[in-house]
């Protein structure tokens, strides 16, 4: 421990161990972080027994209700008398005790709907039982649960399929109400009981001496045992419940270690010491996760506590079968989500000004981590597919199928890689983007508020593209039809991203020429666009094919009346060029590539971040799904032109030709309309976008 | 000026904001000066001169667009740490973490000073004693009263002993006592031969406390110097004088003292 030898190593582990005894002096953390998770299992275990034997208990105190009528009704009350009378005659000792009184009002079945009887039995005769049958078969399949006055209604008829003139007995109870299914549930039973030894005894007296349930057992048995069913349903809720934990506790010390310190000025304390930035960042971010991590370490020796050593009896749903070696194995699995977690955190608290900013931020990434931990709930999912490489997701369908028992290694570790890859990568963009030092002491944007104006416009820019984009939406939503395509695209492009970009470049006082890249480029850049163009929309549709066919399947019909409005045959070749290239070239790059790039490339430095932001707002004002993929490309390419040409003009040319390149040809029949390029067109196409984009840049940027 | 043994050396320096309306801020446009162990070198200016972006500057919390300033001769850009461990850096906005001790606060500042780890016990009893803290020394920084975070907030600027001493606008929000308390301890410290960079727009303290003076306005230093020597300069007594005196100078006559008189009052910028 010697300070020499590992001075940085040492200012580490301070920062870290402060860090950590800040975070356990804070009764919200500890609340939020262990408490929570310690208490929030058993307490569930618990209150479902509570309730569990409660409800046991107000069932067998009850003394249940019932009336007989109907033709039969004569022979149904022997019925139900030798019914209540196996039931409490039954040895059986693990059973409760039940008790029933019978009533007899005027209309029973008006009785039971509101409510005064627990059940109704109905005795009909054979011929009235043919014709329920028969009307049961007509209403459908399970016409059985015809209602009856609001009541519903099942019968033990004699023997299912055996079509014998007997009687047969209707109980009509109320499904909502737990007592009047637990009386019919009782009932039913032992009258099926009842039929069954009178049977036999009928058999018997016949000269045949086999007990009923010789000749036709009937058992349902599921496949799954009781543990794996178990599994299963703990198996959905648990990421997610994890990662609740992990979001809220987290975000306790991830807001306190940046935002919270930048409120306190306590940030400025610690900038101005001998620390580096990046062992500040890498402290927070380790305590951070050191949080994540006690949550699913406690999480998961609950599991062990509960499930495996059994310190509280479990109700049923609850036996899970795991062995410590599960556990094992689900820690390991978890501990890329808790690094995922601390470093998408830290990185909003750090993009944060404020705690209320923070806020702000926090619900949409409180989806994006929720969602797809939900994905063990999807329909067939199964972790032997691609679900294995989608992070978070994986993990969570993984998790549920340990706990069901299913280990499938390769892909476990699949799981772990997809997840783990994207938390490492998440976690040197934190710590690249928090060491810069804008971020974390926040001085410029400071200056922004003394200053306004242009200065305040990279933080609205995204405000205003929201608003841009819902006007598109509306505008297409509702006079979409009226205006027709011509109408619709001048509305668009004119009035909407054009009038929009002119209002924020007046209203922020922007200089019109570098919010739209008005510079001439060199002649070189021209030549770029024409190798750069098509290279980039054959990779487009490529992209977009391998989309449709492993994410999300595009209809048919969709992809041909899209197909058909694109290439309009009620217009003229000229203004197909001119509406749907030219047009959509010149405005859409003036307005994305010009004013929404101008604004994010004062917030966003990584290059390739900035390049997919506007990629994939660009793609999200193409409203429907399945053209965002191709269009998110499009924007992420262009964006690169712009800012490797330092121009908007080879933007706005390449984007024209790629429009172009996609509707001319078609139209012209000189490709058919449904064209895909096959795999191997993907290699000359990168190289030539690699070769363009090697033209662009060798002349060097502004 | 002797700038062979300056502590703290500032040439030509240049903080520019980008602003797009009106081009661009120069918060400090081309700021010279040096300071030497021993003196308290203040730094006179209304609110939003670039007195605290030149400190900024100086703690490497801000990168300076151009020129160079050194701490004991490390370079703010090349050695921004070596730098670092060679400041203690306080300021009205500069607080300390509530749920640490009074104790833990220097034991923590010291360490990720590079204060050797052997004598820290030593240094921070040593510091307790002085500042007088031991009563509360044990006690959570958020349950103290303002004058002893004060205290501890000094102490814990000079855990590590650093040479050079920066304090923005200290007495910001203090009352009287508290501010005497500030300006008794300062000159302590420079009795123990550290550099002292001590900025302020409240020219009593000013007059009282530095050695040498700089005015500072609208990023341009106007005078440097001690008081007497601006007051042959000028021909005024009182530093207040002194201090309009130059600013008129800069900014022509019309309106110039109107514009002072509104920046005093101002908020001060970050």
């Amino acid at each position: 421990m010697s300070p020499k030898r590992e001075k940085g190593g040492g200012v580490l582990g301070t920062l870290f161990r402060y860090e950590i005894k800040m975070l356990l002096r804070d009764t919200r953390t500890i609340l939020i972080a262990v408490v929570a998770p310690i208490v929030l299992f058993p307490g569930y275990i618990l209150i479902l027994n509570y309730v569990e034997s409660r409800e046991q208990r107000a069932l067998e105190e009850e003394t249940y209700t019932y009336a007989v009528m109907g033709s039969r009704a004569d022979w149904a009350e022997d019925l139900v008398a030798a019914a209540i009378a196996a039931d409490s005659a039954d040895p059986d000792t693990t059973r409760s005790r039940a008790t029933f009184e019978a009533r007899s009002p005027d209309a029973p079945l008006e009785v039971l709907a509101e409510g005064d009887l627990h059940v109704v039995v109905e005795g009909l005769a054979a011929a009235e039982w043919d014709s329920v049958r028969a009307e049961q078969a007509a209403a459908g399949e399970d016409g059985a649960a015809g209602e009856t006055a609001g009541a519903r209604a099942d019968t033990a008829g004699a023997g299912e399929g055996v079509r014998a003139p007997v009687p047969a007995v209707r109980i009509h109870y109320r499904g909502e109400s737990n007592f009047s299914r637990e009386a019919r549930n009782r009932l039913r039973e032992r009258i099926l009981e009842v039929r069954a030894q009178q049977r036999d005894s009928v058999y018997r007296a016949a000269g045949f001496p086999v007990a009923m349930e010789e000749v036709a057992p009937v058992e349902s048995l599921s496949v799954a045992t009781a543990a794996k069913e178990a599994g299963a349903l703990l198996g959905l809720g648990l990421t997610p419940l994890l990662v609740l934990l992990m979001l809220s506790g987290g975000s306790i010390v991830a807001v306190d270690a940046i935002s919270g310190e930048k409120e306190r000025g306590t940030l400025e304390t610690l900038l101005t010491t001998a620390a580096s930035r990046t062992e500040i960042v890498r402290a927070k971010l380790l305590a951070v996760i050191a949080v994540g991590l006690a949550v699913a370490v406690i999480n998961v020796a609950n599991l062990l506590l509960y499930l495996v050593v059994g310190l509280l009896p479990l109700p049923a749903n609850f036996a899970v079968d795991v062995s410590p070696a599960d556990l094992v194995l689900l820690l390991l699995l978890l501990a890329p989500v808790a690094i995922l977690v601390a470093a998408t955190l830290l990185l909003l608290s750090g993009a944060a000004k404020s705690y209320k900013e923070y806020q702000v931020y926090f619900f949409p990434v409180f989806l994006a981590f929720i969602v797809p931990c939900m994905a063990p709930a999807l329909p067939g999912i199964d972790l032997r597919s691609v679900i294995a490489l989608v992070p978070l997701a994986g993990v969570a369908v993984a998790v549920r199928e340990i706990l069901v028992g299913e280990v499938d290694l390769p892909f476990l570790a699949l799981a772990f890689a997809s997840t783990s890859g994207l938390a490492f990568w998440l976690t040197r963009l934190t710590q690249e983007t928090l060491s810069n030092e804008k971020l974390i002491s926040g001085a410029e944007l400071d200056e922004a508020d003394l200053t306004g104006g242009a200065a305040l416009f990279p933080r609205h820019v995204l405000r205003w593209f929201l608003g841009l984009w819902v006007l598109f939406f509306v505008v297409s939503l509702w006079f979409g039809q009226d205006l027709g395509i011509r109408g619709q695209l001048l509305v668009n492009l004119l009035g909407i991203f054009l009038g929009g970009s002119l209002v924020m470049v007046r209203r922020y006082r922007l200089d019109p020429a570098r919010a739209f890249g008005l510079h001439m480029p060199p002649v070189r850049t021209w030549l770029a666009v024409l190798v750069g163009a098509p290279s980039a929309l054959l990779l487009g549709v490529g992209l977009a094919q391998l989309v449709n066919a492993y994410v999300f399947p595009v209809p048919e019909q969709l992809l041909e009346s899209f197909g058909q409005a694109m290439t309009g045959p009620e217009l003229p070749l000229w203004q197909v060029v001119l509406f749907l290239a030219v047009m959509p070239g010149i405005f859409e790059e003036l307005t994305f590539r010009g004013v929404l790039l101008h604004g994010l490339r004062q917030r966003i430095r990584n290059p390739w971040l900035l390049a997919l932001a506007v990629g994939i707002i660009f793609g999200i004002f193409h409203v429907s799904l399945f053209r965002i993929v191709p269009t998110a490309w499009l924007g992420f390419v262009l964006t690169w032109v712009v800012l490797l040409s330092g121009s908007v003009y080879p933007a706005i040319l390449w984007h024209a030709l790629n429009n172009a390149l996609a509707i001319v040809p078609a139209r012209l029949g000189w490709v058919p309309e449904d064209f895909e390029p096959e795999g191997w067109w993907a290699v000359p196409a990168a190289l030539g976008l690699l070769l363009a984009m090697a033209i662009l840049r060798g002349r060097s940027p502004r | 000026m002797n700038t062979e043994r300056a502590t703290v050396s500032v040439r030509d320096l240049k903080k520019f904001f980008f602003d797009e309306s009106r081009g661009e801020v120069r918060a400090v446009d081309g700021v010279t000066f040096a300071c030497q162990p021993g003196e308290v070198f203040g730094l006179l200016g209304a609110n939003g001169a670039g007195k605290t972006t030149t400190l900024r500057v100086l703690s490497t919390v801000l990168k300076p667009t151009d020129g160079e300033a050194s701490i004991m001769g490390h370079d703010v850009v090349a050695e921004p740490e070596a730098a670092r461990e060679s400041i203690g850096f306080y300021s009205a906005s500069t607080a300390l973490y509530p749920r640490l001790t009074a104790r833990e606060t220097l034991i923590f500042f010291a360490r990720i000073n590079h204060y050797p780890e052997a004598r820290i016990e030593e240094r921070v009893e040593a510091l307790v004693d002085r500042f007088g803290i031991e009563e509360y020394g044990n006690a959570r920084v958020e349950k103290l009263s303002s004058g002893m975070k004060q205290k501890v907030s000094i102490a814990r600027t000079i855990a590590h002993d650093p040479p050079v001493l920066i304090f923005d606008e200290p007495t910001v929000g203090l009352d009287v006592l508290n501010a005497l308390e500030m300006v008794k301890m300062i000159r302590e410290l420079r009795s123990e031969g550290k550099t002292i960079i001590f900025s302020s727009h409240i020219m009593s303290e000013v007059e009282k406390l530095c050695d040498r003076i700089a005015i500072i306005h609208r990023g341009n230093l106007l005078a440097l110097g001690t008081l007497e020597s601006m007051r042959e300069e000028t021909g005024h007594h009182y530093l207040e004088d002194i201090f309009v005196d130059h600013v008129t100078r800069a900014e022509g006559l019309e309106g110039a003292a109107m514009g002072v008189a509104g920046e005093l009052e101002g908020e001060e910028a970050p």
